[in-house]
């Protein structure tokens, strides 16, 4: 380890720590739980997590951000942690609409009119989704991966054969023996990808089960069943995000600020110069290549995730 | 750390990592018996009408001596047995060698029948192949696809079999339990079989057959040091019209999400209840199979109740034929003299 890798794990918060206490708002057809920090009144930042993760992707982060006076929102998705459905009946969708419109529902509940939008995985996506959809309300978008909606008319296309080992679990999840398995095995299944995705990030265990409790939230293999089904167009979507997912289809690109960060050690989405998506980047889009860094970006390089956000607040 | 641990946690992080590492566990080993050419190759090819099938086979050997039938697996062809054949072949053995549907110049005879992959169509298309060579009985012997089919045909049609050898044990496939899943650092062994299911997958394996096979056999045999040669001569079989259609048809029809031929229904239907498998038996497992570990054999001792031996074969991976010829080779061999 060099002396500045050295050096800026000092700062990282122990395994033990929690981002607590938790807040529980009604939002949409969610009561999310969300943990909140910094000034009521700076800037607001929505830190969006991912799968197989939880708000503790943002454990360095968010304290960081408060620390520069921004107001720090870092909302568990649905399916995770202690948010829930407020009706029985709602389908259990995990479609690149619902994780965007539950943001903006979010922000309505908190009378939050615009936020910087700042994810990775499917908290980038839910970021890039809201960037794209409502840029009213956005001030300027960090995203891991670069542009994260998904094209399910091209879902059928296949990738090169060493591109698609790395989806094997996204194609165990089509068939019910991999509902079952992931039922079953929502640890076992978590702790591989996170191994696989971030094959430089030291996590102990402690870490990793700190994390891990927010996957038995009781809906979570059925957003992340329908999820992983409904980007390959093998799922329907839940009517209430028909139009949303109409617009998403077309690729809408994104006009706000925005910062992509791509980890050079990410396992399963690997590092790129940023260009191939570059025409969906209408405004001011910088890209960035973080060294080391996995799939978890924020949690593995939080000084540089924190810096994005910085940017894109004080532009 | 067990070698199987080691390999599995490679296998987690990546495929390129595992081959790496199954060639440095296998320096230091004894020097390797003689082993055919990479360029040589199992002809003349001979073809037959067989059931649905016009099959094309290799055959060595004494026609008058006892049958040995050597059935190939996915994604492989009959080269795995490049090395076995002519050691049977030299001990008096007469050698059947045939393509499996969807491989190699096998060719179905209707360009209406069903491309299925079913095991029970594996398994019919060994009898009927051997109903048309006029064998009345034969050693069967295979792996992966081909100890499925040799399984199959050995359970159903006991009489025409005077003895078994499989890589893995027992093959037949329990369709009522395809949907329990397994350890998740088992299922990652899967992931084709996953990547199949959907036409993603189909489309996939059409564009890059190739290159998924030879992720395979890195996968499955980590220990095995094949030179592009070797591979070329086998990939040259997938390039069948049916390969396709066949691989996803049976991929599918074993998690129940393809139906089957109804011609093979009855068949499926006495497969259901995993028949015992009664004649002579002897099981190899290879140490260092990447797909299926290897076992103790105890597992699946119920479903042989004849005479059955188990063997682990060192060094030797899902290909055991390919891998260690003499010790496929010795297999049939101590059925031959039974």
């Amino acid at each position: 380890m060099t002396e500045k890798a050295q050096a800026a794990s000092l700062v990282r918060a122990p395994s033990s720590k929690r981002l607590e206490p938790l807040h529980q708002a009604d939002a949409g057809v969610l009561s999310i739980a969300y943990f909140e920090a910094g000034p009521a009144d700076g800037p607001a930042v929505m830190l969006m997590h991912g799968f197989p993760y939880d708000i503790h992707s943002y454990v360095d982060v968010a304290p960081q951000l408060a620390a520069q006076g921004c107001r720090v929102i870092v909302p568990y998705l649905r399916g995770y942690g202690p948010t829930k459905f407020r009706d029985r009946a709602t389908p259990r969708s995990g479609e690149q609409a619902s994780i965007g419109a539950d943001m903006m529902a979010l922000m309505d509940a908190l009378g939050i009119k615009r936020a910087v939008f700042a994810g990775y995985d499917w908290g980038g996506r839910a970021a890039c989704v809201g960037a794209a959809l409502w840029p009213e309300r956005c001030i300027g978008l960090v995203s891991v991966n670069s542009y994260l909606i998904q094209d399910i008319a091209k879902a059928m296309v296949p990738a090169r054969p060493d591109r698609e080992v790395p989806l094997w679990y996204q194609y165990y999840f089509q068939l019910e023996r991999g509902r079952a398995g992931l039922a079953a095995n929502r640890r076992g299944i978590a702790r591989i990808l996170w191994q696989q995705w971030s094959p430089n990030w030291q996590f102990d265990d402690a870490c990793f089960e700190r994390t891990a409790v927010a996957h038995d939230n009781p809906d979570y293999v059925d957003v992340v069943i329908h999820s992983y089904r409904h980007r390959f167009g093998l799922a329907e979507g839940d009517p209430q995000y028909a139009e949303l997912q109409r617009r998403l289809a077309a690729l809408p690109p994104i006009t706000v600020p925005t910062i992509t960060l791509d980890g050079a050690g990410d396992g399963v989405a690997l590092a790129s110069d940023g260009s191939a998506s570059a025409p969906r980047f209408s405004g001011r889009r910088v890209h960035r290549v973080i060294p080391r860094a996995g799939h978890n970006l924020p949690q593995e390089e939080p000084e540089a995730f924190a810096a994005a956000v910085m940017e894109l607040i004080r532009a | 750390m067990s070698d199987s641990v080691d390999r599995r946690r490679l296998l987690i992080l990546g495929v390129a990592l595992s081959g790496l590492a199954g060639k440095v566990l296998a320096q230091g080993g004894s020097a390797s018996p003689a082993r055919a050419l990479s360029s040589a190759r199992l002809e003349p090819l001979r073809h037959v009408d067989a059931g649905v099938l016009n099959i094309a086979y290799y055959e060595a050997g004494p026609a008058d001596g006892p049958v040995a039938i050597l059935l190939h697996g996915f994604p492989y062809d009959i080269h795995c047995y490049v090395d076995v054949a002519p050691q049977l072949a030299a001990k008096g053995c007469r050698v059947i060698v045939p393509y499996l549907r969807g491989f190699g110049a096998t060719r179905f005879r209707d360009p209406v029948t069903l491309r299925s992959g079913e095991q029970a169509a594996l398994g019919a298309d060994v009898t009927a192949l051997m109903d048309a060579l006029g064998i009345t009985r034969a050693v069967l012997a295979g792996h992966n696809w081909g100890g499925r089919a040799a399984c199959v045909a050995a359970a159903l049609w006991p009489d025409r079999c005077r003895g078994l050898v499989t890589v893995n044990s027992y093959l037949i496939q329990d369709l009522a339990r395809a949907m329990v899943p397994i350890s998740p650092e088992y299922e990652i062994a899967l992931w084709y079989e996953y990547y199949f299911q959907i036409e993603r997958g189909r489309a996939g394996l059409a564009a890059n057959r190739h290159e998924i096979a030879r992720m395979l056999w890195e996968e499955w045999s980590p220990d095995w040091d094949f030179d592009d040669a070797t591979f070329d001569r086998t990939a040259g079989a997938h390039d069948n019209p049916d390969f396709v259609d066949v691989v996803i048809h049976s991929y599918r029809h074993r998690f129940g999400l393809a139906a089957g031929d109804p011609q093979y229904a009855d068949l499926q239907r006495r497969l259901a209840p995993l028949p015992a498998i009664s004649v002579p038996s002897v099981t190899l497992d290879g140490d260092s199979d990447g797909v299926l570990p290897a076992s103790d054999g105890r597992a699946s001792a119920a479903k042989f109740t004849g005479r059955r031996v188990h063997r682990v074969v060192p060094g030797a991976g899902h290909n055991v034929p390919q891998e260690a010829p003499e010790a496929f080779a010795a297999a049939v061999m101590e059925l031959v003299k039974l």
